[in-house]
């Protein structure tokens, strides 16, 4: 009996120390990281750096969002990286080979991406298929489709969108404010809106969702939508940024995606987390410890280790917080 | 209000069959307005199905309901709530991560301007909560809550639409005494408002407390109900379980008790136990006899150590004296068999040879630590034998066995530790009736070859059938002890017992 309360009370104790730790534990690393580099370099902190470090995640956030929202409800979509390089690839395409504007090429390619989410969501909430299964499967096909229309040639975009790519206002990189307006207003439909609300309920426990009467399926649905468009959306901007669309474009991304989302402590069991501080803390953890490697003149593949590191602790760290959620009272 | 004679609210001959299954069969309820209907039954009586169809979660092959002398057709929940109709789920159907307002508005929101109106939110969350007199801040974390003050949400969220039907199913089950005062009290404001109360329980003392009349039901039918005050505690007991035909008995109850294998005192754990005391005698078959929720299920997991206990001492005769032993130690030695097949750990996909043998592996390790197939082979024979599992051979998998055949494969687990007590709970939920008298037939020989059998049933021709003594449970204690040869009228009595008493005593008071 005695032993038994000692250790509850050893495990509580170890949980106010682990909930202190999760809840400020990464903004603190994040700021100690950010002293380490700018004082052990020299070009770290600069300027310009901070400016291109900013420039570099803007597609990850814009992406990232999306997955915070299929996050949020419990579910998981691998296929964003895919549904990009699919959907830029078209609507490039439509420009170098149909003569297209850009701008309504890009249109396009957003539609594109709300069709190739809704494939995900068709998959998942009418043939009742596992979302990382579903989405596992479509990854693989979309860059299939996409290597097969680009014949996997490198389409290089012509010059005003390469510009625009790059294009700054001051010292700001245009795509940076514009994937800051996308964060704030996902942030907003998250916290603000019944949608919002409700996907966030269905994360909470989709069967609870389903009796209180919320449209599951059409609320799960509209999120793979939403995210496929996003995913679209950030493509537009990683492969402006590079001047063209490799066969490379969006590789990787989805796990990127989904680390950035974990790592800025929204549970991947769903219904947890904020997504403004969420994703912009996450996308500059990851950000950083890459382009601060890189002026520590570190090994580029050691970005990788680093990188999984950091993945491996985010998700312990939420299996710690889901168990405590668990325990009290079983509730 | 209306005092006419003709009930607010009518159904009349549900019915409702679900593959192999009738859950309900012409059955009826009435309500009236301003009063608390009680809905009872023994488990499976239908009662829940027939809250699902007013409820808008089940729809019903036949039937009608009428709500206020119109003819309504109710097809979902949605349905359900656009007519007034509001259902508190025993389990809560609360959103841990959402805020109190959040959780009470979620399927439907006000907002402006496509934004959620929050100061709207909050304010009406407050009214709400006053009004229930509920003191939790709108703004709370549902997951920071109490279970009892999680069902005040789940009532405040029932209450939105200003309900004219509320349905509370079970509610007080995990409640604490001063949270079901609380609700008591809330029940009461409603029904002064002039709502229709449809009050499902299992605990009798409640319904006398807060309900005007009844309505029990059994086999999917309506069995009886009117005024609560034409009713006594035995009479509901009786309509709810019916007459049964006992049957022959299995095994004639034991004379004489032999040593004590098992004693249990003072066990107990929040408000589901309370003050256990009892022992078990070599190559007896106890049945654990009282209600659904009456706590039994909840002591046999106590025992065995699958919940936490708060007090207690459980002693175990080792062979020599009865010593001190730890639940989780008893587990070890104990066969722990349940309804739930598969969570009992039935491996569905393996053979019925490897799902016999996994406790006992360890006897047929080799010395190089491989497993020695041979003699495993005769045991799983041996046990097939034995049990009467009817199997095209002993590698069939577990899986395609039919249920009463996966029990035998579970007890045959069990057979093969030589376990010298047995807990049974509810061991023949949902086999056919050849099957149960196979599986009760296994019990009465668990007992003859000396080993001690508690077991718990709902159905009280099965107990009557094998049983050498009873424990008969209500609300978490136990209240008395019959011998094996009580009549059906004697254990009937002795459910209604504690609760007639309790009311007299307040009656007096």
């Amino acid at each position: 009996m005695n032993e038994t309360t000692n250790k509850t009370a050893l495990i509580s104790r170890g949980g106010g120390l682990i909930d202190l730790a999760t809840r400020f534990g990464f903004p603190i690393v994040l700021v100690l990281m950010f002293v380490a580099l700018s004082s052990s370099t020299n070009s770290f902190f600069t300027l310009d750096n901070q400016m291109s470090m900013l420039h570099a995640m803007a597609p990850i956030v814009i992406i990232a969002s999306g997955m915070a929202l299929v996050v949020m409800s419990g579910k998981l979509d691998i296929s964003v990286g895919s549904i990009a390089f699919l959907s830029v690839a078209l609507g490039s395409l439509l420009i170098k080979q149909a003569g297209w504007h850009p701008v309504a090429a890009y249109t396009v390619t957003l539609l594109i991406g709300a069709v190739l989410g809704a494939v995900n969501g068709f998959i998942v909430v009418v043939l009742k298929v596992n979302p990382l299964i579903t989405t596992l499967g479509t990854m693989i096909a979309f860059r299939g489709v996409a290597l097969q229309v680009t014949n996997a040639n490198v389409i290089v975009l012509p010059d005003e969108v390469r510009k625009f790519g790059n294009l700054t206002f001051g010292p700001v990189f245009a795509d940076v404010l514009i994937a800051a307006l996308v964060l704030v207003a996902v942030h907003v439909l998250h916290e603000r809106t019944s949608y919002g609300r409700q996907i966030t309920a269905i994360g909470n426990g989709e069967t609870i969702a389903a009796r209180i009467g919320l449209p599951v399926g059409r609320l799960v649905f509209t999120n793979f939508v939403l995210c496929g468009v996003l995913a679209a959306f950030g493509g537009i901007f990683a492969a402006a940024q590079v001047g063209s669309v490799t066969t490379f474009l969006g590789q990787g991304l989805e796990f990127t995606a989904v680390a950035v989302v974990v790592v800025g402590g929204i549970s991947l069991f769903g219904g947890q987390g904020r997504i403004l501080g969420g994703v912009a803390l996450g996308a500059l953890t990851f950000e950083m410890i890459r382009n601060g490697l890189n002026h520590l003149g570190a090994n580029p593949y050691s970005y990788k280790l680093f990188g999984g590191v950091v993945i491996f602790i985010a998700m312990y760290a939420d299996a710690l917080k889901a168990r405590s959620r668990k325990s009290p009272g079983g509730g | 209000m209306n005092t006419s004679a003709s009930p607010e609210l009518a159904m009349t001959g549900i019915s409702k069959t679900f593959p192999g299954v009738v859950a309900l069969d012409q059955a009826h309820l009435s309500a009236r307005a301003g009063e608390a209907t009680a809905v009872m039954g023994a488990n499976g009586a239908g009662k829940s199905t027939l809250m699902n169809v007013l409820g808008g979660v089940t729809r019903p092959d036949a039937g009608s309901i009428e709500l206020c002398g119109t003819r309504i057709d109710i097809a979902s929940p949605r349905d359900a709530a656009s007519h007034g109709i509001a259902f508190v789920h025993q389990e809560l159907t609360m959103l841990p991560t959402l805020s109190v307002a959040e959780n009470i508005f979620i399927d439907d929101f006000p907002s402006k301007g496509g934004l959620i109106d929050r100061a709207a939110i909050h304010a009406r969350c407050q009214i709400i909560l006053d009004r229930l007199g509920c003191t939790i801040s709108p703004d709370r974390i549902v997951g920071e809550l109490s279970t009892g003050d999680r069902q005040m949400i789940e009532i405040a969220r029932a209450m939105r639409r200003e309900p004219r039907v509320i349905i509370f199913d079970e509610p007080t089950s995990s409640l604490t005494q001063p949270e079901k005062r609380r609700l008591f009290a809330v029940i009461e404001s409603l029904k002064r408002d002039g709502a229709i109360i449809l009050y499902i329980t299992h605990f009798l003392d409640e319904i006398f407390e807060i309900c005007e009349r009844v309505s029990v039901m059994r086999g999917g039918r309506t069995v009886g109900g009117g005024s609560i005050e034409t009713f006594k505690p035995v009479d509901i007991v009786r309509l709810m379980l019916g007459e049964v035909d006992v049957g022959t008995r299995l095994k004639a109850p034991l004379d004489e008790r032999q040593k004590t294998v098992l004693e249990v005192r003072g066990l107990a754990r929040g408000t589901a136990l309370q003050d256990i005391n009892f022992d078990l005698y070599v190559g007896e078959v106890v049945g654990l006899w009282g209600l659904l929720g009456a706590g039994r299920t909840e002591l046999a997991r106590a025992l065995v150590g699958l919940d936490p206990i708060d007090h207690g001492t459980i002693r175990w005769h080792d062979g020599t004296a009865l010593r001190p032993i730890s639940p989780h130690a008893l587990h070890k030695l104990t066969g722990f068999v349940t309804e739930d097949r598969r969570g009992e750990g039935l491996l569905l996909p393996l053979s019925v040879n490897d799902n016999l043998a996994l406790p006992s592996l360890k006897r047929f390790l080799n010395p190089w630590g491989l497993l020695n197939r041979k003699p495993q082979a005769a045991l799983a024979d041996t046990m097939i034998d034995r049990l009467g599992i009817k199997v095209s051979s002993r590698e069939q998998s577990a899986g395609t066995l039919s249920g009463g055949n996966q029990q035998k494969v579970v007890l045959g687990r069990w057979l093969a530790t030589e376990p010298r007590l047995f807990i049974l709970d509810e061991p023949t939920r949902g086999l056919d009736v050849s099957a149960k008298t196979e599986i009760l037939k296994l019990t009465a020989e668990l007992a003859r070859s000396g080993a001690t059998v508690l077991l718990i049933s709902s159905e009280i021709d099965e107990l009557m059938r094998i049983c050498d003594r009873y424990l008969v449970m209500v609300r978490g204690a136990i209240t008395a002890e019959l011998p094996g040869s009580a009549s059906h009228a004697e254990l009937m009595d002795a459910l209604s017992a504690p609760v007639a008493s309790h009311m007299t005593q307040r009656a007096r008071a």
